[in-house]
């Protein structure tokens, strides 16, 4: 009997020391820095369509110090499940020119971003769904900033515009 | 010197500790039970008007099931700063019916939820800004579900309909 209280009382510990430390990872992720891996066309050239692993910090859009020309992890606000990569465009109260759909006519709309709320826009206007489909996005919705790739290593070093 | 070293140690031992209870109170607040104060006259004669002490649990928008009736705490698209509660009286793919303004006139507009959107309103329909405003909310800016009062003790008990 006694065997078992003290394999449970060290697996208890253990149990912890573990659970403090994805504790401390989670906010670290969650709150300052983290990696994530991001694919998909609609950033080309900028980011590769196979996928890179990028830096993303999450400090400045909390502070308020987001603006246009920067890239941005937000999530979908199609599907809550999905987190998106775009490039702020316009911030709130700017006016913000786009093209629905570059190949089929050189129309274009113009609008006043509202307030709480930015334009992101793919790199890639062809393939990207973005405001110009969606609408402007509320600033709660975006969870951070990417400032650097760090995978492939050809690619290695600091994004923005 | 010995003994800057030894204080500087135990300072270090200490603040471990508080920096460990600190995360695991934030993550826990974050993503499983929360307690917020909430106030404004948008929620009568749910919510009083000088505030009460809800539980917020943050599960159920995790696992995808909210559904109309929920109180729920949103983080507003109109000010990513501040947290709004409301009822969530339609979800996606609904068909909502809604009065702009019940005190002048009584037309009535429809629209259906579009998809990754809910649609909230104030239980309090003359002062309570919500999508009647600002139009249908991003599921991702849903924070958590208010499911209990606890303070004052007269009004104790489930929310919910």
């Amino acid at each position: 009997m006694r065997q078992w209280r003290i394999i449970a009382k060290e697996a208890m510990a253990r149990a912890s020391i573990i659970g403090k430390f994805l504790c401390l990872l989670h906010v670290t992720d969650a709150y300052v820095l983290s990696s994530n891996h991001v694919l998909g066309p609609s950033m080309l050239p900028t980011l590769n369509i196979t996928g890179d692993v990028v830096l993303v910090e999450h400090l400045s859009h909390r502070l308020g110090k987001l603006g246009s020309g920067d890239l941005v992890l937000v999530r979908s606000p199609l599907d809550p499940k999905k987190t998106l990569t775009k490039r702020i465009v316009a911030m709130e109260g700017d006016k913000v020119t786009f093209s629905l759909d570059p190949t089929r006519s050189h129309s274009s709309r113009s609008l006043v971003v509202p307030k709480g709320h930015v334009w992101i826009q793919g790199d890639n206007l062809y393939v990207s769904r973005d405001s110009r489909h969606f609408g402007p996005l509320p600033y709660g919705l975006i969870e951070g900033k990417v400032f650097m790739r760090v995978w492939p290593p050809s690619s290695f070093g600091l994004l923005g515009e």
